[in-house]
């Protein structure tokens, strides 16, 4: 190595130290101001190959939409993923199967978990109120969501988990038995299994019972349409408005979501919209404001917004919860974007979770959990100025 | 630096006994990596001091490089706030750890070729007694003083300052000091420097604040704010809040609604929100257990903790305290997080149970959660939740099990009700989340399905077979949809490959490496079932466990020097096995009445008689430069071995008394190599 003089020595010295100093005031050059740099760009999952099973279980039935191409292959149609599935191959949402040349789904009859839930856990504020929703849920997603509460049910093969068998006519039935107003297809994702889904809301609607879709949105357009004309209230979510997000975070994208809502908007189906405030990464006003002006711009002022509070969960614990003041700046963002209707949950004995007249800015519904100690709605009006307010009520 | 670094991985992987094993597991292995790499080195060029030097300053820059490429590289190679899985965990670690671990073990072997180079007959046992001599005052000055006052850059910088002295001392010993050495002593000490400067920035969370920052015996304490919340981050992992009704809630009146007049009330680990929850039952007295004062410190300076009349403040392990304390409670409530270390599982076993239940007054009530479940009981949770409540029936006559996203535990000795807001309606006690939620949350339906899904068979969880930690285990891998098979098999074919190619004495070596380590775990994990996680006593268990290797080496130079190394290789392998008995038969007999004195004897014993080894073995080896660097390797690789297997393996499948003698096994496997002539036998001597 070549000597090196004093001069250059302490020249380099110097520079080395300036360096130091210029991170130690905030140049430090590994910090990103948020999660751009931080992590896998795209974590969106892929098809099983050679991992359907050998023969088909008692609990199948034939794809809902899907198209036979060459070589016995098949794409499924039900999400925006469409599957290209050779024979053996398994789903991205891991509950449908070429046989053979044929698709299948294994999420039929057979849900993993059955509970009667206040409807207000969905969250739906404004579907019957103080009702109870049968929910069932089979395995499966198409979303690879980080939080994910349900991942031990979403993130799995239909035959990895413990299930009840459980027909469409039975599941109406022990809905009528539960004296539930309506079915929810929920927890894990009911896109997924939405030929059960499907069949057992076409019974439910002849039986009486009321649908409910409580969903990621992330759904074609043709099987959305069959869906729509037999669910009577949705709650889907918008994890973001942010498309690098869905992916970084949820592994789906945020377009598909998009067309979802401008649809269900279309064919008049009551539906709500829920936001998982992420700290760090869906706490950015911005974005947020975008995305409620998305939603005036769009789908009208009506259809409530629920933003949640984040607590971590599943892989992503190492984050703080979200800041209750957080939720609600953006409560008065996205009413000050137009939304009428916008609610703070998992933040209990919060006003954020009551409802007021967009008319006359009076309490209508003060909410206490799953409580309604005041209830000023009169047959779907605001009983202080007569204003209708949008919802399936009764 | 190891100290440094394991902590450093700690606070930025998952602190789980699987993250733990796989840091000692990696710093070990590239130990032995490196010896190999300074075999390789010198065959192509002769040792040379000012190499060594030059390598010393490298290594000292290194240290705060690797400090800093930790924090800086979690958070660009995976996801931030983002948990990682079992394979990337390993991957990270290894590769993080790489660099330094190489050089380190690089630099050990060659200085005792620099030293042969100058004196050919330099004996290579001196070498290994000068560094373990190293490690026994780097080992008790990190952990008795610099952890206490500095921070780990602070720390870096103060422990290679020897180093670089060291090395400068080398090269004027034999030249002058040219501008090269400066310019690379200057960069070394710049490091150095620049690492204090970057301390506090390389901690700076994406979202909200850095306000608070300190370093505890016991971890890693961060104060985030992000606008009116504070968080409290231990090791990365946020675990009290400002903002934590429902958990600040449920911890508290799930309990204390079963008993008319709660008076004195036992916390451990609790966050200020549920002290003011405790407070509405105005009790006479509430004992507050922190293990770490300093957090308790932080907690109350940032009103994360409001003091209580009646509140004592107490700084001990929770079980010590309970074992010392004649003191009564109308209940003990546990707030901990996962049982996924030996420490923490403490608190989920039958014997903690049993204490409890005896400091608990008739219709006491003793309450603790694990994470539970939203809608479905997936098979591990559904074995971890079992497990807990077939080891509280045990102890307890009524047990009673609330679903949600914890699960909470209530045991006592009459019946207990599950309608807690009817309890507290009735106490005209009034709650935020409770009395909204708990109607929809915690239905009979929800209640009758977590009681038909808990297995009646499910093993208990004891102090002496952790079946919880298991289990964690397996949720672990669960939730990243891995399987520790692949690992497993790789692992065992490459320890395959490696021992086949072993000479005996260097199998014995590896034998008793595997033991010592193993053994280091199994002591410090029956230490702190027994007299409770003490830190200063677990710090002095591991410098016992260094403290005999130095007489140990003494030792066995001066057997080497008399006619039969083999000879006494054998009979130190034979009180090896000796000591492993005695241990195993006290386990058997009288474990319950065991003194800190025997383990630190044991420890002391043991550590001497794997010193007495190595130069025993060196000798046996040809005692050569190739010999140093394959006798550090087995030893390495088996100590590597053993910490990996004796956590992960013996520890949570065998117990306790069958981890002790499986460790008993392998020694007795490296005698029998010894003296069945397995392996290769050193042609030259």
């Amino acid at each position: 190595m070549k000597p090196i003089d004093r001069r250059t020595f302490l020249c380099l010295s110097a520079a080395l130290l300036a360096r130091a100093g210029a991170a130690q005031a905030g140049l430090w050059p590994f910090q990103g101001d948020r999660h751009e740099a931080s992590g896998q760009e795209d974590i969106r999952g892929a098809i099983f190959k050679n991992d359907a099973p050998k023969t088909l279980w008692k609990w199948h039935k034939e794809g809902f939409s899907y198209q036979k191409l060459a070589d016995s292959k098949v794409m499924c149609n039900i999400c925006p993923n469409r599957c290209l599935l050779a024979p053996g191959d398994r789903s991205l949402c891991r509950s449908k199967v070429n046989m053979d040349g044929t698709l299948y789904s294994l999420a039929y009859g057979n849900p993993c978990a059955v509970h009667l839930d206040p409807v207000e856990k969905k969250p739906l504020f404004h579907f019957k109120p103080r009702t109870t929703a049968f929910s069932i849920a089979a395995t499966g997603c198409n979303f690879r969501c980080l939080n994910c509460q349900n991942w031990e049910i979403s993130q799995v093969k239909p035959h990895e988990v413990r299930h009840q068998e459980m027909f469409p006519a039975e599941v109406v039935r022990q809905a009528k038995a539960a004296e539930a107003a309506s079915i929810a297809y929920t927890y894990s994702e009911a896109t997924t299994y939405f030929e059960y889904m499907l069949d057992t809301a076409r019974l439910a609607r002849d039986a009486g019972l009321n649908n409910l879709w409580i969903s990621n949105g992330f759904i074609n357009k043709e099987p959305l349409l069959e869906l729509c004309k037999v669910i009577n209230a949705a709650n889907v979510n918008l994890k973001s408005f942010d498309d690098a997000i869905y992916r970084k975070l949820n592994g789906g994208r945020l377009q598909p979501v998009l067309n979802t809502f401008r649809t269900m908007h279309e064919q008049g189906v009551h539906f709500e919209m829920t936001t998982l405030v992420v700290p760090g990464y869906v706490d950015n006003p911005e974005m947020i404001k975008a995305m409620c002006g998305w939603i005036v711009a769009n789908l009208g002022p009506d259809h409530p917004l629920h933003f949640l509070r984040f607590f971590p969960n599943y892989k992503l614990t190492r984050l703080p919860p979200t800041p209750a003041s957080t939720l609600d700046s953006f409560r008065k963002l996205a009413m000050a974007e137009g939304i009428r209707y916008v609610y703070l949950g998992n933040l209990p004995d919060h006003p954020g979770s009551n409802t007021y007249c967009h008319q006359c800015g009076k309490l209508l519904i003060e909410r206490r959990g799953y409580q309604m100690p005041v209830n000023h709605l009169e047959a779907g009006r605001c009983s202080f100025c007569g204003t209708t307010i949008p919802g399936v009520w009764h | 630096m190891q100290l440094v670094l394991v902590r450093e991985f700690l606070a930025q992987f998952q602190g789980n006994e699987f993250t733990i094993s796989l840091i000692f597991f990696s710093w070990l292995i590239l130990g032995g990596l490196g010896a190999w790499l300074a075999l390789l080195a010198i065959r192509r060029r002769p040792a040379s001091p000012v190499l060594l030097a030059r390598l010393s300053l490298l290594l000292a820059a290194l240290a705060a490089i690797e400090v800093l490429a930790i924090r800086t590289l979690r958070d660009i190679i995976f996801l931030h706030g983002a948990d990682v899985g079992f394979y990337p965990t390993m991957a990270a670690i290894f590769l993080l750890a790489a660099p330094y671990g190489l050089l380190n073990g690089f630099l050990v072997p060659y200085s005792l070729y620099v030293l042969r180079s100058q004196e050919p007959d330099y004996a290579g046992a001196r070498i290994y007694l000068l560094d373990n001599t190293g490690n026994i005052i780097g080992g008790a000055l990190f952990s008795f003083v610099l952890v206490l006052w500095l921070t780990p850059l602070q720390s870096v910088f103060a422990a290679n300052l020897p180093l670089l002295a060291a090395a400068t001392l080398l090269v004027s010993c034999r030249q002058q000091l040219r501008p090269v050495f400066l310019l690379s002593l200057a960069g070394a000490v710049i490091t150095l420097l620049a690492g204090l400067l970057l301390e506090r920035q390389s901690l700076t969370p994406f979202e909200g604040r850095l306000i608070h920052y300190e370093e505890s015996r016991y971890g890693r304490i961060t104060v985030h704010q992000d606008r009116e919340l504070l968080t409290i981050f231990v090791d990365g992992a946020p675990i009290f809040s400002n903002q934590n009704v429902s958990l600040d809630e449920e911890t508290i009146h799930f309990p204390l609604s079963q008993i008319d007049d709660p008076r004195d009330v036992l916390l451990v680990g609790v966050e200020g929100g549920m002290l003011r929850e405790v407070a509405k039952y105005r009790p006479d007295r509430v004992d507050l257990l922190e293990i770490d004062r300093k957090l308790t410190e932080v907690q109350l300076r940032y009103q994360l903790l409001q003091p209580l009349p009646g509140l004592n403040l107490i700084h001990r392990d929770g079980r010590a305290f309970l074992a010392a304390t004649d003191r009564r409670y109308d209940a003990i409530i546990i707030n901990l997080p996962e049982p996924e270390t030996f420490q923490i599982n403490r608190f989920f076993t039958g014997e903690f149970f049993r204490l409890a239940g005896r400091h608990l007054r008739p219709g006491g009530i003793l309450a603790f959660s694990v994470a539970g479940f939203d809608n479905y009981l997936s098979d591990p949770a559904r074995l971890k939740i079992s497990s807990l409540y077939n080891t509280a029936r045990l102890h307890f006559p009524h047990v009673l099990s609330l679903p949600g996203n914890r699960v909470f535990f209530l045991c006592r000795d009459r019946p207990l009700n599950p309608d807690i807001a009817a309890l507290l309606n009735s106490k005209k006690i009034h709650t935020i989340y409770i009395s909204s939620f708990f109607s929809g949350n915690i239905t009979p339906e929800r209640l009758s399905y977590l009681q038909e899904n808990l297995l009646p068979d499910t093993p208990v969880n004891l102090d002496t077979s952790p079946f919880l930690l298991r289990i964690m285990f397996q949720q672990w891998f669960a939730r990243f949809a891995t399987s520790p098979l692949p690992f497993t098999v790789a692992g065992c074919l490459l320890l395959l490959f490696y021992l086949c190619r072993c000479r005996r004495e260097e199998l014995v070596l590896f034998s008793t490496g595997f033991a010592i380590m193993g053994s280091e775990t199994l002591v410090i994990f029956v230490y702190q079932i027994l007299f409770g996680y003490v830190y200063e006593q677990i710090g002095l268990l591991v410098t016992v466990f260094l403290a005999g290797l130095l007489p140990g080496a003494w030792l066995g130079e001066r057997l080497r020097q008399g006619r039969n190394c083999r000879k006494s290789l054998v009979l130190c392998d034979g009180l090896i096995i000796l000591a492993l008995i005695t241990f195993l038969l006290a386990l058997l007999t009288a474990h319950q009445q065991l003194t800190p004195g025997f383990f630190l004897l044991f420890g002391f014993a043991l550590s001497l008689l794997c010193g007495c080894q190595f130069p025993l073995a060196l000798a046996l080896g040809g005692g050569d430069n190739p010999a140093a660097a394959r006798t550090f390797s087995a030893d390495l690789i088996g100590a590597a071995c053993g910490t990996l297997i004796t956590s992960l393996l013996f520890i949570p499948f065998l117990g306790i008394v069958w981890a002790t003698a499986g460790l008993l096994l392998v020694k007795l496997c490296g005698i029998a190599a010894l003296a069945g002539g397995a392996g290769k036998v050193k042609s030259k001597k």
